[in-house]
């Protein structure tokens, strides 16, 4: 997995007042942690952490946190906290991560392929949950896990402990939490018992 | 259509719709939602009217979520009534929406027809919304 660098100034003011100015000058508040030693509260340039972020792996991306005034240290994204409705970030919390040590990390789940046996026979296949956590080394976080449902046949799931992880890593979702399951519409199941016309029962 | 099955108080107070939504901000269930981008009283028959809208036009082969409960009761006078004689009658149940809220979640194939049918739940909602998806636009 590709690091990003983000250089990051130590030393804000804390608080709503001066976090709410620092953010009108476009920057975001946001802290480090992690690795037994105290947090640290820092400010990054929005835009530089926009470009951190828009990598292709994401908010799992490695970043190299160049602290001014401070130390170098490598963190991932913890929490992002946004606005509920401009959907700007609010703030960010860095957890620092030993690049020998493996890390708990939710990746998002990616489906692949067509399952033709489900739908031909009136059926929808349902993506159950939509990322699985994993305890793997920060330098093999992947960018997502992809799930083949070409072969999937109706009254089928695809459960958590099928999943095709990359190597060395290992899940801490439940193994029997399903991930995709195969099932008949409520239409196609009234109309197979051949009752009710087809608009009041997708109507539900 | 959506209501308690008993509640503790017969009437509330009407109560103020201060500041934004402080949970359900997220997409959490579906690909799609509706997201409230003003304060509003959605009763009941408004999210009816909305769920039948999308159900209709997807016709099939999709889920929908519904993330507000009307739990809220209003009360009306009677028409031609003089003031006074105590608080009126229980006549319609609505959800308190804040800006920021998801009230709707829909998961389907196609982008397409999924946009069409939340617009078409939006036409049947009292307030401004906008349609969001799970896949974060940083």
């Amino acid at each position: 997995m590709s690091e990003v660098t983000l250089t990051a100034e130590a030393g804000r003011e804390t608080g709503s007042g001066p976090s709410r100015r620092l953010r009108e000058e476009d920057r975001v508040p946001a802290v480090v942690y992690g690795g037994g030693q105290p947090a640290t509260t820092i400010t990054i340039d929005r835009a530089d952490l926009r470009r951190a972020m828009t990598t292709e792996a994401g908010r799992n991306a490695i970043v190299s946190l160049q602290i001014t005034g401070g130390e170098t240290c490598t963190a991932l994204v913890r929490e992002i906290q946004r606005h509920p409705v401009r959907r700007t970030v609010l703030h960010v919390d860095f957890l620092k991560v030993d690049m020998s040590k493996p890390v708990d990390i939710e990746v998002p789940i990616v489906l692949t392929g067509e399952a033709k046996a489900v739908t031909t026979n009136g059926g929808i296949t349902e993506q159950r949950i939509n990322t699985v956590r994993l305890r793997v080394s920060p330098s093999a976080i992947p960018v997502a896990v992809e799930v083949d449902i070409s072969d999937m046949a109706l009254d089928r799931s695809i459960l958590v402990q099928d999943l095709v992880l990359p190597e060395g890593a290992i899940t801490l979702s439940k193994p029997r939490q399903a991930v995709v399951t195969a099932e008949l519409t409520r239409a196609a199941l009234t109309a197979a018992r051949g009752g009710g016309d087809d608009e009041a029962a997708a109507e539900g | 259509m959506l209501m308690p099955k008993k509640v503790k108080h017969r009437k509330q107070q009407r109560g103020r719709m201060k500041g934004n939504a402080k949970g359900a901000t997220e997409v959490s269930y579906g690909q799609y939602g509706i997201q409230a981008l003003e304060p509003g009283w959605i009763t009941a028959r408004q999210i009816e009217a909305a769920r039948i809208a999308m159900t209709r036009y997807i016709k099939r082969g999709g889920k929908v979520w519904i993330n507000v409960f009307p739990d809220k009761p209003i009360t009306q006078k009677p028409a031609e009534t003089r003031m006074g004689s105590g608080k009126g009658n229980p006549e319609r149940w609505v959800a308190v929406v804040r800006p920021g809220r998801i009230m709707f979640e829909l998961s389907y194939p196609d982008d397409e027809v999924a946009r069409g049918a939340l617009n078409r739940a939006i036409q049947k909602l009292p307030i401004k919304a906008r349609i969001v998806t799970r896949e974060e636009t940083y």
